[in-house]
């Protein structure tokens, strides 16, 4: 395994910047997920590590060292691709063993390879079928064995599971992790899918317009997301994002939704008066019976999987979406009252969008600054 | 509510001669009320786009009837049958304006134009396209055009509302309130709507009932509660709901007392007889070899129950999926809360006997679900 | 139902024969018109029945053509195999030279490659006359004139952007993630050309290959102007078949089908490769 840092990155195409000015560090054995909505610049940027496209400004560094005159072929890495990119005109096993075959293995030594990595995929029986014979999860496992075949110190998945069904995708989702375990080595793994990038991610770079925005664990980006958008890609059903003035009471700060005070503690006095959006993750809403709660009606229930999910309305004609595992008690249409969990709430400042940390998190940022 | 919407009446499909071409659709039969939101659910090449496109008109019926609000309809010509589509390929008229669009049918029926301007607005502001309505179909996101075509179809007073694969492309972060919004517009309105799709996610959001087809089949039509606690077959077990069921191979042994599902790497999973109605034992004692699912929200964990050893623990937010190694294979489990397993973690899992679903080995059909047989 | 489909059918049919009726008719005219003679041709009203002869076949292939006003030597075999070696080596030097210059326009785009590319192509544009003036000066100030090595040279104006244009476009239909993918497993550029792009773009260098082959077979004013009798192709020495004594159809025809066999049965036999290559189709992935 190697490490990988990227510095001050620059790309340009004629007049529009792809990745403006980007640094990322990734340590020996890390996997990090570059997460990010298509145009983000995330595959740009994963080419550029791989070596097939060159940056206009800024550095990159394999294992320490300047990649800047090292050709794609000399880098050591793996890659697959979102659409497979398999040859064609070659058989599984030609396929797999394309990055055995450099130098002067035996054909032994290379048969031996493909036949590990196939094995390890499950797809030792498809071995002599071209591309245009296998099936799409066929594939899709095809392309990520060529990746894995040259134990490659820096593995770089570029969506790799996006052209499959959701039921492949899961498969493959809960399988990833002990196949990257086992080859030990760095992993870049470019991911649209929230779920993918949270369940695979040591750590998780969310990227807009060319540059990260946030980057930290599963836990940072879900419980704590910089600004609106990432909370907003981060979540199934999408967070609940209302706008609220938070006022002070008695008993610290509180926001009110139909005339419901709802306390927000920890959060600093500077953001009473202010226009702030109050966001809501849908399983920090729940039905409730007890008095003194929010008044609703019931608009739509929509299962989603495991959970149940319920489009509601406020009195004041807000919509808010309701969270609850399956199976549980709620109300299906009609009146319903909802409660609420301030502490789960996340408040954005609403010209900036930035979310407005707790005093708890400002003292403790304040120390490790 | 229990008028007739849509009857579909031994229904056959054939591209080429009837009888020797491709059996697209085979025999089917469905009867769909006013009111009820029906989703046709299946993989590509199942032949629900086929029974779409002749609900439709598009396509002609090989054999059999189809009758809208009880008048048989299979020799009208499309236009004819007040049916509102909206298509997978969006279709949108390119020069047109996304509100041109959507008024379209409605200035066709004469409709006043304040009519027309309310209901454009109404339907552009449930589907978030007011900032686009004066934009042409080419300048806008593949997300928009899904959303204005699917604006052009419920805009529309008719009798049946298809819509095919209707919210794939939609931006993931619209996409739940989009469904609640759309399935509170189709029932307050009581129209009549059938979605094609495969995406059992989205049939299970919007659907009163789902008819799951498979190779041009019918392989179970009844409400997602129902075909989540008792599918008809393995198919239909794992094709609805994610993630999937988790099935083993067992053989089986009863006796008077016990029933012992004996799966692959000598995992055992005992149940008291009582556990079973009379009639599942009956027919379980027959048999030596079946086929066992349990749904991953069902599987609980135990620190008394069969052992298994955790490969994953991914936490995605708001729940937490499980993988671990049992019986040769992975058992696939969901939790609600966050759970912090290691991998190569060795925990107990408990099978409730009433969460159980047998199958037949041989032809994949349920056996029984729970205590109560299939 | 049924009885539309079938009206259908035979609709179709009945064009279908049409369309193959006009096209396929001159040629099947030749190939009877080469197997009579010059009096059964010209007779009115023209007869599908007749005496088959092969002494066109025969005058063709022994050299001589025998007219009412004597005996004339032709050399017709001679530019036959012309024909075959200049449009040959036409066309493999033009892939020698096009297919990687189509490639490296294909994957580089720098600024200027749009218009090389495009200047290259306007050669096809220009009327040849327009340069064979210039050209034949030239050439015999070079002494190129009537020399293989000149008319080969000149057929590149025919052949090399046809090539250019049909196999950068196949290049540019595979996907860049599947080369990218071969050199990051750890191949050189040269090998991913040869091993990736070189298979993959197979069909549609055939086809470029097949097309050049044609125009080059086909091509007259040049061999006209810059090549004695000799070295003229086929359809330069046509022309010996008008003769004084007038025009000799017969062994015209025969000379028509005799030059376009090699043609017509490569590209039957590339035919067959092509769609083949055509329906691999899974060069996008």
């Amino acid at each position: 395994m190697k490490s990988l840092e990227l510095k001050n990155i620059v790309k340009r195409y004629k007049t529009h910047t792809v990745l403006d000015n980007l640094s990322l560090t990734v340590a020996e054995g890390e996997r990090l997920v570059l997460f990010g909505s298509s145009g983000a610049g995330k595959t740009v940027l994963l080419r550029m590590i791989a070596g097939v496209i060159e940056p206009d400004e800024g550095a990159i560094l394999i294992g320490g060292q300047d990649m800047r005159d090292v050709e794609a072929e000399d880098r050591g890495i793996g890659m697959a691709f979102q659409n497979f990119a398999l040859f064609p005109h070659m058989s599984a096993y030609d396929n797999i063993a394309s990055p055995l075959t450099v130098g002067k293995s035996s054909t032994s030594s290379i048969a031996d390879g493909v036949g590990k990595v196939a094995r390890l995929l499950k797809i030792d029986h498809v071995l002599s079928h071209h591309p245009k014979a296998l099936s799409n999860g066929q594939k899709q496992r095809t392309a990520l064995a060529r990746a894995l075949a040259g134990s490659p110190p820096l593995l770089l998945l570029d969506d790799p599971l996006r052209n499959v069904d959701a039921k492949l995708r899961f498969e493959m989702r809960l399988e990833l992790p002990r196949l990257l375990a086992a080859q030990g080595a760095t992993v870049v793994y470019v991911t649209q899918d929230y779920k993918e990038a949270m369940a695979l991610g040591d750590r998780i770079a969310v990227m807009a317009n060319g540059t990260i925005r946030q980057i930290g664990t599963p836990e940072v980006i879900y419980n704590a997301p910089a600004d609106i958008e990432i909370a907003r890609l981060f979540g199934d059903p999408t967070i609940n994002l209302l706008d609220v003035t938070p006022k002070s009471g008695p008993d610290g700060i509180y926001v009110e939704l139909s005339d419901v005070q709802i306390p927000l503690p920890g959060m600093p006095v500077s953001v009473v008066g202010k226009p702030c959006v109050l966001g809501l993750r849908p399983e920090a809403v729940t039905f409730t019976t007890v008095p003194g709660s929010i008044p609703v009606t019931v608009e739509a229930e929509t299962p989603l999987n495991e959970k149940t999910v319920t489009l509601v309305l406020t009195a004041r004609k807000r919509e808010i979406l309701v969270s609850r595992p399956a199976g549980t008690p709620g109300p299906a249409s009609g009146a319903a009252t909802i409660a609420v969990d301030g502490s789960a709430a996340f408040l954005f400042d609403k010209t900036t969008g930035a979310r407005i940390e707790s005093m708890a998190e400002y003292r403790t940022n304040g120390e490790a600054a | 509510m229990s008028e007739s919407a849509l009857q579909i009446k031994a229904v056959d499909k054939f591209y080429g001669p009837v009888d020797y071409g491709v059996h697209a659709v085979r025999n089917l039969t469905m009867d769909i009320k006013k009111g009820e939101i029906i989703a046709l659910l299946g993989s590509s090449g199942c032949g629900k786009t086929s029974t779409l496109r002749m609900i439709a008109g598009f396509e002609p019926v090989s054999r059999g009837t189809i009758a809208l609000k009880g008048r048989p309809v299979q020799m009208l010509a499309p236009v004819r049958r007040n049916v509102a589509m909206a298509f997978e390929g969006y279709s949108l008229y390119p020069p047109l304006t996304v509100r041109e669009n959507m008024a379209f049918a409605l200035k066709a029926a004469k409709l006043p134009q304040s009519v027309v301007d309310e209901k454009v607005a109404y339907i552009a502001k449930l589907l978030e396209i007011e900032d686009i309505l004066g934009r042409y179909p080419s300048s806008i996101s593949g997300g928009q055009q899904q959303r204005a075509s699917l604006g052009r179809a419920l805009i529309r007073d008719a009798d049946l509302h298809l819509l095919d694969e209707p919210m794939g492309q939609l931006e993931p972060q619209l996409r739940a309130v989009l469904r609640g919004r759309i399935k509170h517009y189709i029932k307050e309105r009581g129209l009549t709507a059938i979605l094609v799709t495969h995406d059992q996610t989205e049939a299970n959001a919007l659907a009163d009932r789902i008819a799951v087809m498979e190779g041009g089949v019918l392989q179970q039509f009844d409400t997602p509660q129902e075909i989540k606690e008792r599918p008809a077959n393995l198919f239909t077990g794992t094709f609805v709901g994610e993630p999937p069921m988790n099935i083993f191979e067992a053989a089986l042994s009863a006796s008077a007392e016990t029933i012992r599902f004996l799966l692959k790497d000598g995992v055992a999973l005992t149940y008291g007889a009582h556990e079973f109605s009379q009639e599942v034992r009956d027919t379980l004692r027959n048999r030596t070899q079946v086929v066992v699912g349990i749904r991953p929200y069902a599987v609980r964990r135990d620190d008394n129950g069969v052992k298994a050893r955790v490969s994953v623990n991914q936490w995605l937010g708001d729940q937490t999926h499980i993988a671990a190694d049992f019986a040769g294979a992975t058992i696939v489990l969901v939790e609600h809360d966050r759970t912090h397993l290691q991998p190569g973690e060795t925990i107990g899992l408990k099978l409730d006997p009433s969460s159980l679903h047998v199958f037949d080995t041989q032809t994949g059909a349920a056996i029984s679900h729970g205590r109560a047989l299939a | 139902m049924e009885s539309t489909s079938l009206l259908e059918r035979i609709l179709r049919g009945v064009a279908l024969v049409l369309v193959v009726v006009f096209f396929m008719f001159p040629i099947l005219w030749i190939v009877l018109m080469s197997f009579q003679t010059n009096e059964t041709i010209l007779s009115v009203p023209p007869s599908v029945i007749f005496s088959p002869t092969l002494e066109n076949y025969q005058a063709l292939i022994t050299g001589k053509l025998t007219t009412a006003a004597g005996t004339l030597d032709i050399a017709f075999m001679r530019n036959l195999g012309n024909s075959v070696f200049l449009s040959t080596a036409s066309v493999l030097i033009a892939l020698l030279l096009g297919v990687p210059a189509a490639y490296a326009f294909a994957r580089h785009k720098f600024r200027g490659s749009e218009d090389i590319a495009f200047t290259l192509l306007s050669f096809r544009f220009a009327p040849p006359l327009l340069v064979l003036l210039p050209l034949s000066l030239y050439f015999q100030k070079l002494g190129l004139s009537d020399t293989y090595f000149g008319l080969i040279w000149v057929y590149q104006l025919i052949c090399l952007p046809l090539i250019l244009w049909i196999v950068r476009g196949y290049f540019e239909d595979i996907s860049a993630d599947v080369e990218y993918a071969y050199r990051i497993a750890g191949h050189s550029w040269f090998a991913t050309f040869r091993k990736i792009a070189l298979p993959l773009a197979g069909p549609g260098i055939a086809a470029a290959g097949l097309l050049a082959f044609i125009f080059a077979w086909n091509n007259f004013v040049f061999a006209l102007v810059l090549a004695s009798a000799d070295k003229q192709p086929v359809t330069v020495g046509a022309l010996a078949f008008v003769t004084a004594s007038g025009i000799q159809y017969g062994q015209i025809a025969a000379a028509i089908v005799l030059s376009i066999a090699p043609v017509l049965a490569l590209a039957i036999y590339a035919q067959r490769y092509l769609v083949e290559g055509l329906s691999l189709g899974a060069v996008k992935g």
